[in-house]
This record gives structure tokens, sequence and C-alpha cells, in this order.
């Protein structure tokens, strides 16, 4: 096991090598695109220059500094800076669109407030914004453009604790208590020296990293953008734009760069198989990608094999694929297959997955359902499958996953019950659903609420609290939540009980809009129901799960809504 | 002065609109993207790598989050192509 670093410590070591991170823009209307490299040296001296500007704008040791910056580079600068600074760093999600900026900074208010942030960091343009949600924030002490802030390098920097907050990621924007994963320095080593590890990835001298996911993700952060920095590779960067405009763009890159490691979701792979034309294939190369990671939302075997197939005359081995699990709570990646095997896979009966909550083959007249093995748990950490009772389940019976060991997070930051919740008796308990079968892992599905969309979780209660205002719309009685199907993308059900005000037709449209504006999600349906439909306790919160099984009846019944 | 759209660009968006749609649908011109024919963020922005190739023109990223409606889609492809075809 390699000796636990902090941040610093990783970046000090990384800017002594030879490598850094090349920011790529592909070229399209707005600019003729660019390749920009950043060596880690430089990238160190840069956050030392943001570390002093920080200083000088009033940020002391152990303030929450916001950052809320869609720009890589800038993000990763700005991170670093914060934490030379003695600060702690929390990445947020930027707005999806322009659309809906003042619901946008109001929902992000909340987080902040709830956070006691001191400080954004953020784009010119959002700051403007951020300047209206201080009334409502009395700790933030200061909205800060990024342009703006440049000083000669700190000196002094403060130290820093292998078991001090490392940075915190906020998953969630639920008015009532935002979640906020906080992460030491010594979760962060353990999970990226395990992934880059000879029992993961086997990290060497001729990686070389490719990705374009988001850095407020887990997966675009820890694994792909400290992953080769802890490892003193280079890493290739996109811009998710990009890639959902032209998934062709992260396959360029990997050709141009001789990528070698390139995580993604299932969604992404399934965007290529889809999106990238015949005549695209001329001019790539994947030969050299070795480790191709899909994480991060249920993995559907279908969309792997027809990947494979689609490239394999370009060079892509199936071999490649490392189908894994993971969540921001355990920093990134909780199980790892064996590299370079064949996927693994289980075909189980649904119904008795389902019903009872057992993994058999499927014979000839079941539903039939393909599981992916997603490994086991990583060197020094432990996994578990347990009943609602927190007993151990047999091999192929399903329970929540459970895991221990040096990468479960500190707790989600100041919400000491939810972390009481999520972490018993050092176990992290995730709320999704799995089994064991040969020693690897089967994940089934999940018990908590969250709806999972392109890779990205959301959480209910920030959709419910987003249609909250809407005009017709009864406050407080607003249920979201996800009906999943093996192999299917969630379906996004919102339920409002209407006021009566409102035509149920606008009101469904104000409701598909104000989730898109916000989220970028499509509410595949809209149930407006009458006063009194939505199920609630008697404290008067709504009951999801129950409001679930009452849509989904009335469904069954042959209720229609849009 | 945008010139109005011919019927052939109407027909080019709405097709492209119908094959990046993963179900059916019928879009009118006062049909709303998101609210009316179901495009989330993702989608939206491979309608518009789809125009780009169509059409052949570069959409500026800038201006897609004011539009709403397969009209505003029709109009904004127009004035692109009536400046491609002006600057050539």
């Amino acid at each position: 096991m390699k000796i636990a670093r902090t941040l610093h410590d990783a970046l000090a070591q990384a800017a002594r090598a030879d490598a850094g991170y090349w920011f790529v823009a592909p070229s399209n209307a707005d600019n003729a695109g660019s390749h920009v490299y950043r060596s880690y040296a430089d990238l160190r001296e840069r956050s030392l220059r943001v570390a002093s500007a920080l200083r000088g704008a009033g940020v002391r040791t152990g303030d929450l500094v916001a950052l809320v910056l869609p720009d890589a580079e800038q993000f990763l600068t700005a991170l670093f800076g914060a934490s030379f600074a003695g600060a702690t760093p929390a990445s947020l999600y930027p707005p999806v669109t322009v659309a809906d900026v003042p619901r946008y900074v109001e929902l992000t208010g909340s987080i902040l407030r709830a956070a006691a942030a001191r400080a954004v960091v953020t784009t010119p343009a959002l700051a403007t914004e951020f300047e209206s949600a201080r009334s409502s924030c009395p700790d933030l002490m200061f909205v800060l453009s990024f342009d703006a802030l440049d000083a000669p390098p700190l000196h002094d920097v403060p130290p820093c604790s292998l078991d001090a907050i490392a940075f915190v990621q906020f998953t969630s924007g639920s008015t009532s208590a935002p979640k906020g994963v906080a992460l030491s320095h010594r979760n962060v080593a353990a999970n990226v020296d395990a992934i880059n590890g000879p029992a993961g990835l086997g990290t060497g001298a001729d990686d070389v990293a490719v990705s374009w996911l988001p850095l407020n993700h887990d997966m675009g952060f820890v694994g792909m953008a400290l992953g080769p920095l802890y490892s003193t590779r280079p890493g290739v960067l996109l811009t998710p734009q990009a890639f959902v405009k032209r998934p062709v763009e992260w396959l360029r890159a990997i050709t141009r760069y001789r990528g070698t490691i390139s995580f993604a979701p299932n969604f992404a792979y399934d965007l290529c198989v889809r999106r990238v034309k015949d005549r695209d294939l001329d001019g790539l190369d994947l030969s050299s990608w070795r480790i191709a990671g899909c994480g991060a939302e249920p993995i559907h075997g279908p969309t792997l094999a027809a990947f494979a197939e689609k490239f394999a005359p370009v060079g892509f081995h199936s071999s490649s694929f490392l189908p894994c699990y993971g969540l921001a709570e355990h920093v990134l990646a909780a199980t790892l297959p064996r590299r370079g095997r064949p996927t693994r896979t289980n075909v189980v009966s649904a119904d008795a997955l389902t019903s009872q909550r057992i993994a058999v083959p499927a014979n000839g007249c079941d539903r039939a359902m393909t599981l992916v093995a997603c490994g086991t748990a990583l060197p020094d950490h432990q996994l578990r499958i347990v009943d609602n009772d927190g007993r151990d389940v047999a091999d192929r019976h399903v329970g929540e996953i459970v895991l221990a060991g040096p990468s479960v997070m500190l707790g989600y930051y100041r919400q000491p019950a939810l972390t009481a919740d999520a972490i018993r008796d050092g176990w992290l308990h995730t709320g999704d659903l799995g089994y064991v079968d040969g020693g690897e892992l089967f994940v089934c599905g999940r018990s908590k609420d969250v709806i999972i969309a392109n890779g990205r979780k959301y959480h209910p209660q920030d959709l419910e609290w987003a249609v909250d205002d809407l005009a017709g719309a009864r406050r407080g009685r607003s249920v979201a939540f996800a009906v999943s199907e093996a192999g299917r993308p969630d379906r996004v059900v919102v339920v409002v009980e209407s006021s009566g005000t409102s035509a149920s037709e606008a009101l469904t449209t104000a409701v598909r809009r104000r989730v898109g504006d916000l989220f970028g999600l499509y509410v595949d349906e809209v149930a407006i129901v009458p006063s009194g439909t939505v199920a609630r306790t008697t404290s008067g919160k709504v009951q999801r799960a129950l409001t679930r099984e009452r849509y989904q009846q009335l469904v069954e019944s042959g209720f229609s809504c849009d | 002065m945008p010139e109005p759209a011919s019927d052939a660009l109407v027909d080019g968006v709405i097709d492209v609109l119908k094959n990046v749609s993963r179900r059916p649908i019928e879009p009118a011109l006062d049909s709303d993207l998101v609210a009316d024919l179901g495009f989330d963020s993702l989608q939206v922005l491979e309608v518009i790598a789809e125009l780009e190739d169509r059409f052949d023109i570069s959409i500026p990223l800038n201006d897609v989050p004011s539009t709403r409606t397969v009209a505003q889609v029709v109009e904004q492809v127009a004035a692109l192509v009536s400046e491609r075809s002006n600057a050539r």
C-alpha cells in the first residue's frame, strides 16, 4: 500500500514530474478549438497565486469556500488554491442552463446557508447573481469572481493534516438537508491509490487518462483528474458539452493522445453506439485504450457489447471494459474487477430477483435480466451484503451493499444526523442493492429513492422543491420519484397536487419546464392529482414510497396521466 | 431582416427533431422542445449537432438557452443559413 499523502503533497510530487493536464476544447461556432497544456508545476504555481488572493480577500483557515465553476482548469486551480489557503473547498453543480438562474441561485443558496459557506468562487456572470443570495446566507462574506483572483504566490501554506477535510462534494441541494460528502486527505489517497494500484488499473509509466466528465462529479474529479495527478501521469480533459454534442470527440481525443484509461457512465457508451457515424470511424484508433471504465449508473450488458462490436474495427478490445461500482460517499470506487478479462455477466430471473430477492439463473419461461459483475472490494477495504436487520445474507441473496475501510467518508458536512444514519459502526450503508456471486458484486437496484439519469444522481427532494412554488400547485404536496426497470433508463415521475387555480395542462408544462431548466431532466410523466391524494405523515412530510405505490396502482388500473 | 423560412427548411428541422427523439413525436411550430417534445439537455445538444451537419452551419452554444420552441429553432437555423450563403 502506498503511503497516504495530502492533496498538497500529491500536487508537489506531480509538479516534479514532466506531466500535466491537457484542456481540450474542440472547434465549434464559439471558438476555433484549442489544446491547452498546463504542467502540474504550473497548476501548483497558479493555485498558490489563487490561495494568496483568497487570503487577501479575507478567507481564513477552516472557511468553507464553495466553487461554482464549469471550466475544468479554473475549477482545479480554485480547488487547490482554496486548499493551500487553509480553507475547505466545496464543489457545487453549476447551472445546467441559463434559463432559470434566479431559481438556481435560490437552490444553491440553500446549500451555502446550510454549509455556512464563507465564500463562493464563480464566474463573473454568476457572481452578479450570487450577490442576491447574500441576504439569505448570513455566513457568506465573499462572492468572488475567479478571474479576479491573482496575487503573488502564497509562501506560508498552513500545515495540512491527513485527517482534515480535503474537499466537500455536494450531491444534493434539497432545502432541508443538503448532502455534502466530506472526504479527508487520507480518504482520497486511499481510494485513488487503490484504483491506480496493481489490483486496480495497474497505472504505469505509459498511461494517459482521457475524460470528458464534469469535475463536480466524483468519477470526473477523483477518477479522471486526481487519478492521473496522484500517479504523475498526464490527464486530457474535454468538456461534457463537447462530448454530448459530438460523442466522437471523446474517441478522437483518445486517438490523438494515445489514451489508455478512460471512464464514463453507461449512457456515454450508448451515445457512442447511437451517434458516432460510420464515416467518423475513419481516423479513429482505439487500440491504446486498455481500461474502459464504466460506472456511476446501472451497467447494461448489451450496451457494452454493442460498443465493443461497433468499435472493434478501429482497434477497441472488449477486454478493456472495467465495469465497476462506487459512490461519492466512498470517494469514488468501491469495487473493481480484475482488469483485462471479458465482462462477466449473470442472467437471472427478474421475478425471483424482485419478489424473493434471490438471483437464480433464468430458465426459458422467466423474464430474464442480465447483470454485470463489478468485481471485488478494493485492497484493505471490506464489503458485505446485509438484510434489513443488518445481518449478512448468503451468496446470491439480495441485500444492501455496506462498505468499510479507509475510503469511507468522514461524513456529510455539518449534518450529524444524516451521517449517523449513513455510517453505522464504521460501515457505510450505501442504499444500493446487490448480491455476491463467485466472490464478485452484482448491483441490482437501490433502496434509497434517488433518481439516476445520465450518470448523475438526482434527489427527489430537489425536484419537489423546484416545482413547489409553481402557480396551481399546492405547497409541500409534490412528490418526485423514479420508476426503474432493468436495462432501461429511469422514468421520472412528478406527482403534483392541484390547488385548482390553474389548468392541468398549463401546470404540466410548467413542471416540465422548471425541471428541465434547473436539472436538464425530462419529466416522463406529470400526474396532476386532486387535493389529498399525496400521502403524508402526521407531521406533514410527503410519503414518497406510498405515493409511488398508489401511483403505480392507478397506472395499472388504467388511469391516464400526461 | 431575416427571410421567412422555406418549407424545406421547416421540414428539415422537424425531421431532425423526429430522428433525435427516442419516442414518436409530431413537432409543430409552436411545440416547446422540453415541455411538449420531451428533449432533455443532452438531446438538445444532439439536435444542435444534427442541425449543424444537415444545414452546414455552426450554432453558437450561447444562443441555445433562449431557444424554446420549434419556430425559434427554425428562425435561428434560417438566419444562420442565410448568413452562410451571403458570406459565399
